[in-house]
């Protein structure tokens, strides 16, 4: 049973603290990530693990040895390490690079022997880059590379083996292929595997502990269940929205850029959407400054969730349950409010026919109303025709058609920027402003 | 299958170890062949079979199974000119080939070698300046000239290494420009020494250029020690120059102790240099191009490389010397005009191809 303990550890460069009363305790057949944003010490705390950056204070204990204590060629005989994006300046044979994870076992003299040839072949395998051994190192493929790089790190026969960024300047199958070579690595080999990682899913999915970093201090470590939106947001300063992967079983994070501008004038644009045909719409309009309302959305639809992430008001009906008349009114009243309505693109069934009367109500209202995308509307028409005769309806009362939410956001703007009573907008500059923004957009 | 299989892994190692045996063995052979041929060659031609003579004759402990009857001025040609000529040749090329080798190994930079990072000049700057100040005396069996020489190409290296250190990192073109920069300087120191002080330099193109024509033994045994004494302490690293190239913090990670390995190496290799240039003078691009061909042509690993290059280099500088002796035969080139010819072309190929690696 290997045991890495880290005891209260205070590392600095130079004078500047990088980390601060690190202590953790690491067991045999663990998979460990370290997640943090840049600058967090993370990699210093892996340099401190491997014997490269002495701790001020504090100890570091490998199966109960310091390993501060130990000369560096005898710490490589434990601990292998396999840096970032390292590059190899002379031309080896893959086999020759792998070998040279013997060297802590050799003296200085010593050629490598046919055990170690063996030891060194059998990583490879393991690796699945035996067919690579010839071949120059320089001429691999960066995946390639980096598992001729992990096999030299298995050559050393370590019980731990650190990581930095091990997936970084990879593609994502080379990805997922690393990962999962490092949990059957943890798995059949009992190896302890520390890592750090920048892509929070890819730890999420593989790792088996998670410790998470913040200017030189753990926040919060523990199994994977501590990668809540709560602890993301107090580590990376971001908003997330955590989900069950629904295949692997493990947490999903989905960041989303909130931001941070205030509206720069109190423009409100309501959306009728459902089933996540609003969700995109509500960001953009949100970053380009309008206050966003919508309705009315079913409880749990994809749109009601993204409306309650971006804390957009919403008329909000129950779940499977058709539009009421006291949801209806209620949503009225936020149209009401509105200087602008959007219709997205979304199906029409006998529950939420009622949205296409809100936009009517709109239209008689004088309130510049926009049909995102509406053709093809007798495909998402379960109402029998009914949809597709409100629509025309809306149309031929002035509501405006545009292509895309490109073109729509270029309509609101042009129109913002014009028009001085946004109350009072005439139908003919609504139409203009649709066909300057189209232009302007396939310019 | 089974058995199969291990035994042909047997036979892998196995061949490995012979196959540099035979490799180095050869290079020797060929070795010895081009010091027969380049005594051969001049302006006067030696037959082969009369140098074998001589060798047999003049040897010591086989002088008492052979006595042929040679001439005595082709003797002392043989015996007193053309042999030590060629001897300093295949010892410059060496130890020049072997700095180039660590300098490439340790800055992991195939573009390094003890012209380019200036080694060379810093150890001219050295052995100039002792003949200036007259102190030509032998102390402990280490001439001044030596000494001055060593102490200017150490400076010289470590102050290139200095200045082009960008963090931990030594990036190629500022190792290679600050490098060509202090070299030029240096020569320029040389070339105003030489001016200032011109009856005190009776070789002076032997110096600039670079040149073994008036090589005597007493150059043989005075870069000799130095020369053998460097490179074994060198090849004591060769493996942890393997492990190098896998990045300085990897080789930490493998147990090398990476700050002692580069005082030794810039120590040794200094001294190598220091010594070869202390009696050819400033001799270009063999010291870039040796360890780079053989590397290509044979092995990265420095286990091989080191001896390899060594003979190699060798070879290549008594093919220049000969080549210097008879272009525009009965006047001499310097060595130096030769290898720079072969070198400058060379280089920029080097150059054009590094950069294709880059862009793609």
């Amino acid at each position: 049973m290997v045991h890495l303990k880290i005891n209260n550890i205070d590392c600095y460069y130079d004078s500047v603290k990088i980390i601060e009363n690190i202590s953790f305790q690491f067991q045999t057949g663990q998979f460990v990530g370290i997640l943090g944003p840049n600058g967090s010490g993370k990699t210093t705390l892996l340099k401190s693990i491997s014997h490269t950056l002495k701790p001020k204070t504090g100890t570091i204990l490998l199966e109960d040895e310091d390993i501060y204590t130990l000369k560096a060629i005898d710490v490589a005989k434990k601990m292998a390490v396999v840096s970032q994006g390292a590059n190899i300046a002379f031309s080896f044979t893959a086999l020759d690079v792998v070998l040279m994870g013997r060297s802590p076992h050799l003296s200085r003299f010593a050629m490598e022997s046919e055990k170690d040839v063996e030891i060194a072949k059998k990583a490879m395998t393991y690796t699945g880059t035996l067919h690579l051994q010839d071949r120059p190192i320089t001429e691999l493929s960066g995946g390639e590379r980096q598992r001729i790089i992990i096999s030299r790190a298995l050559a050393q026969e370590p019980q731990v083996l650190l990581l930095d960024e091990p997936t970084t300047f990879l593609d994502v199958a080379n990805q997922l292929e690393i990962m999962e070579l490092l949990k059957q690595l943890c798995n059949n080999k009992k190896l302890l595997v520390i890592g750090v990682f920048h892509d929070f899913n890819l730890a999420a999915r593989y790792c088996d502990s998670i410790v998470m970093l913040k200017n030189g201090k753990i926040v919060t470590a523990g199994k994977t269940d501590i990668l809540t939106s709560e602890n993301i947001k107090t580590v990376f300063s971001i908003d997330t929205v955590v989900k069950q992967n629904s295949i692997t079983k493990t947490p999903y994070i989905i960041p989303i850029m909130v931001s941070h501008q205030v509206p720069y004038r109190s423009l409100t644009v309501h959306i009728i959407c459902g089933a996540g045909s609003g969700s995109s719409l509500m960001n953009l309009l949100i970053d380009n400054g309008y206050n966003v309302t919508a309705g009315v959305l079913n409880l749990l639809d994809t749109d009601q969730e993204t409306a309650g992430f971006l804390k957009i008001p919403t008329t909000i009906e129950a779940p499977m349950s058709p539009i009421s008349d006291t949801t209806y009114k209620n949503n009225l009243k936020l149209i009401k409010k509105a200087n602008f309505i959007v219709v997205t693109s979304f199906p029409y069934g006998y529950g939420n026919i009622k949205n296409l009367d809100a936009a009517n109500f709109a239209v008689e209202h004088k309130i510049p109303t926009f049909l995102l995308d509406e053709s093809l509307i007798e495909l998402r028409d379960y109402t029998k025709g009914q949809a597709q005769e409100k629509m025309q309806i809306l149309k031929n009362k002035g509501a405006v058609s545009v292509k895309d939410e490109k073109t729509l956001l270029a309509a609101i703007n042009y129109l913002a920027k014009t028009c001085t009573d946004s109350k009072n907008i005439s139908l003919k500059s609504i139409a203009s402003a649709a066909v300057i923004a189209q232009m302007e957009v396939t310019s | 299958m089974l058995n199969n299989f291990k035994l042909s892994k047997k036979l892998s190692s196995h061949r490995k170890t012979r196959n540099w045996q035979l490799t180095i063995l050869s290079l020797f052979l060929l070795l010895i062949y081009t010091i027969i041929v380049s005594i051969s060659i001049g302006y006067t031609s030696i037959p082969i079979p009369n140098i074998i003579k001589v060798f047999l004759t003049n040897a010591p402990g086989l002088n008492r199974l052979f006595h042929y009857s040679v001439s005595p001025i082709e003797e002392v040609l043989i015996l007193q000119v053309r042999f030590p000529r060629a001897l300093c040749a295949a010892l410059v090329g060496a130890a020049l080939s072997i700095a180039g080798t660590v300098y490439q190994g340790l800055f992991r930079n195939p573009m390094a070698d003890p012209y380019t990072i200036g080694a060379s000049s810093g150890a001219a700057v050295g052995a100039t300046s002792a003949i200036i100040l007259g102190v030509s005396v032998t102390i402990l069996g280490i001439n001044t000239i030596q000494f001055f020489a060593f102490i200017g190409c150490l400076i010289t290296v470590l102050g290139v290494y200095t200045i082009s250190r960008v963090g931990t990192k030594v990036p190629v073109q500022t190792l290679l420009l600050s490098g060509i920069a202090v070299s030029i300087l240096l020569s320029a120191v040389v070339n105003s020494f030489h001016s200032m002080f011109p009856e005190q330099f009776r070789r002076s193109a032997f110096w600039l250029m670079g040149s073994v024509s008036y090589s005597e033994w007493a150059d043989v045994w005075s870069a000799l020690p130095f020369i053998l004494a460097g490179s074994i302490i060198i090849y004591l690293y060769a493996r942890d120059l393997n492990i190098l190239a896998l990045g300085e913090s990897e080789a930490t990670h493998l147990g090398v102790d990476l700050e002692k390995m580069k005082k030794v190496l810039l120590v040794s290799s200094a001294f190598v240099t220091a010594a070869a240039v202390s009696i050819s003078g400033l001799i270009a691009f063999v010291g870039l191009i040796i360890p780079h061909v053989t590397r290509l042509i044979l092995t990265p690993d420095h286990r091989l490389l080191i001896p390899t290059s060594a003979l190699m280099g060798a070879i290549f500088l008594m093919l220049c010397d000969i080549l210097a002796r008879v272009v525009i035969s009965p006047s001499e080139l310097p060595v130096g005009v030769v290898t720079a010819i072969c070198g400058g072309p060379f280089f920029l190929y080097l150059m054009r191809r590094k950069k294709k690696v880059d862009a793609s």
